[in-house]
């Protein structure tokens, strides 16, 4: 049974929260900025003055990194992995297993409340000034940007599915040390969030192709500057839709056999 | 109390710490595993990255490799001495700080005392490894007076990493925040500094340079080092860093006494 009405309400109450600790969206904005400052430092000393490398124009290349900034900002603007490690080890999470809605489902609605703050109130206002003063190259096609944020949307619910997994794992280990840092840098690298997919040597390209990090960043970002394009858009959002459903399931699996856990040790 | 009482003391409360951390042992080699494994997803993207241009601001792989493990050698240490200071907001706010205050030894060091991280050999093994190996790759000819740089350097390192914790600490003093601080000021200034800051525009080499002084705990030492040029900087600045390190935390100190001297606790 679904309720939209409870989820919605989630959703809400997290909005305004986010609107209580505004030093923490501006910190978070503090930091996503002086990231951006280093990637496109870096990118721009890779190319070195040169107009392109591997096919790709220093224009597009920018844009990538700036398109992936947002993105990161967005993805980042939820409940972090420690967080729901921290509810695990503490049992707080147990209480919400007592109280008649789904906690998986929960998170996700809470996490539309803040992000949606962050992207209001921070991320749009920012990066809306970056793409009007920096030489960025947006898409002049309207279709690309609703597929752009179509793409965009599925990455951000594969990441939460992954997420979400990784932080229920502390359910079935004492200590989670390594494994939280095999997420960030898979979600760094693999997903192509610094480096975009075509840079890697082919054998890292291949097994990133085959993962499902790749929908989280390398898609959508390919997708506003036009690396991927065409038909090639379409089988690149049903590759995102199939890791989505099977990072969904993987969630659910984990959550089911993580609640009945709980049961087993008396709550 | 004399120097000698406070050293000996220093280690009594640093070896009950470690007894203690000792007592989880399974924890404690799973940290040193995640400081690896993070580390080493760092090295492997700077790898990926250069893969197919081989350079970064005439840096290469190896060459970035050893300014990477500089930096996370002295961050290995300021883990151990300094680390805990970034949640000094933590005890503000429980009140538990007073109790700092209530001992007749001075407070900073007290707090300094209380705990000691020996997680950090993730760090040493990482570095110490990444040393041998870009030692090997360059052919750096070690001499002592090489070594002894490098040490210096470190100690430089890890007074400056140390004195911008001490003082993001000192924040707490005034706004009761100094955790929050960490995360906006400290992470990102140390993941810039993993890289060489000749590819940062002119004003953020300088603030790193005289402002927060991240470049002296590895990019000038690693260009004194491996013999590369700084630009718009003098050679050879590096050999400055072990002073720089003393002034600097001896700043942070003096900001953190001065914070302590407006401190009124919470009273719970």
């Amino acid at each position: 049974m679904f309720n939209y009405r409870v989820y919605w309400t989630f959703a809400k109450k997290s909005f305004l929260r986010s609107a209580v600790y505004r030093f923490d969206v501006w910190s978070r904005l503090g930091s996503n900025i002086i990231f951006l400052l280093m990637w496109g430092s870096i990118w721009t000393a890779l190319y070195a003055g040169k107009e392109e490398a591997g096919g790709v124009s220093f224009e597009a290349m920018l844009t990538y990194i700036v398109v992936s900034q947002f993105l990161t900002g967005v993805n980042g603007a939820g409940t972090p992995l420690w967080e729901i490690q921290e509810k695990v080890r503490t049992g707080d999470i147990a209480l919400e297993l007592m109280r008649p809605f789904d906690v998986p489902l929960r998170y996700l609605f809470a996490d539309f409340g803040s992000v949606a703050f962050y992207i209001v109130t921070a991320l749009l206002p920012l990066y809306t000034v970056l793409f009007i003063f920096m030489d960025v190259a947006l898409p002049t096609d309207w279709l690309t940007w609703v597929y752009f944020i179509i793409a965009s949307v599925i990455g951000f619910l594969i990441r939460y599915c992954i997420e979400m997994s990784f932080g229920l794992l502390t359910f079935f280990l004492v200590e989670t040390g390594g494994i939280e840092d095999i997420f960030y840098f898979a979600m760094s690298l693999l997903s192509g969030s610094v480096i975009p997919l075509w840079f890697f040597p082919d054998w890292l390209a291949t097994i990133a192709i085959y993962l499902p990090f790749q929908g989280i960043y390398y898609i959508p970002n390919s997708i506003f500057i036009g690396e991927i394009a065409g038909l090639e858009i379409l089988t690149s959002i049903g590759i995102q839709l199939f890791w989505v459903v099977v990072t969904y399931l993987v969630l659910r699996l984990i959550w089911s056999r993580a609640s009945k856990k709980v049961i087993v040790q008396g709550g | 109390m004399t120097l000698m009482r406070y050293i000996e003391l220093y280690f009594k409360l640093v070896s009950a710490g470690i007894r203690a951390q000792l007592q989880y042992r399974f924890a404690f080699v799973m940290r040193i595993v995640g400081m690896i494994t993070s580390y080493t997803g760092t090295a492997v993207t700077m790898w990926v990255m250069l893969y197919q241009f081989q350079e970064l601001g005439s840096w290469n792989f190896y060459e970035m490799l050893f300014l990477f493990a500089i930096a996370v050698l002295s961050w290995g240490f300021c883990i151990i001495l300094f680390f805990h200071f970034r949640s000094l907001d933590t005890y503000i706010l429980n009140g538990t700080f007073d109790r700092f205050l209530v001992r007749p030894i001075n407070p900073f060091f007290h707090f300094m005392a209380m705990k000691f991280d020996v997680a950090s050999f993730g760090q040493f093994i990482f570095s110490i490894f990444v040393f041998i190996w870009v030692s090997y790759e360059l052919g750096i000819a070690w001499s002592l007076g090489k070594a002894l740089f490098l040490i210096a350097s470190v100690v430089g390192g890890v007074l400056i990493q140390g004195g911008l914790l001490v003082i993001i600490s000192a924040f707490a003093f005034w706004t009761t925040k100094s955790e929050q601080f960490y995360w906006v000021v400290m992470y990102p200034a140390r993941n810039l500094t993993n890289y060489p800051l000749v590819i940062y525009p002119k004003l953020v080499q300088w603030f790193t340079a005289f402002v927060v002084p991240f470049g002296f705990v590895n990019y000038f030492p690693a260009a004194v080092l491996l013999e590369k040029e700084t630009p718009f900087f003098p050679d050879n600045i590096g050999y400055f860093s072990p002073v720089v390190g003393i002034v600097f935390f001896l700043v942070a100190y003096y900001i953190w006494m001065l914070g302590l001297s407006r401190y009124k606790s919470t009273g719970s």
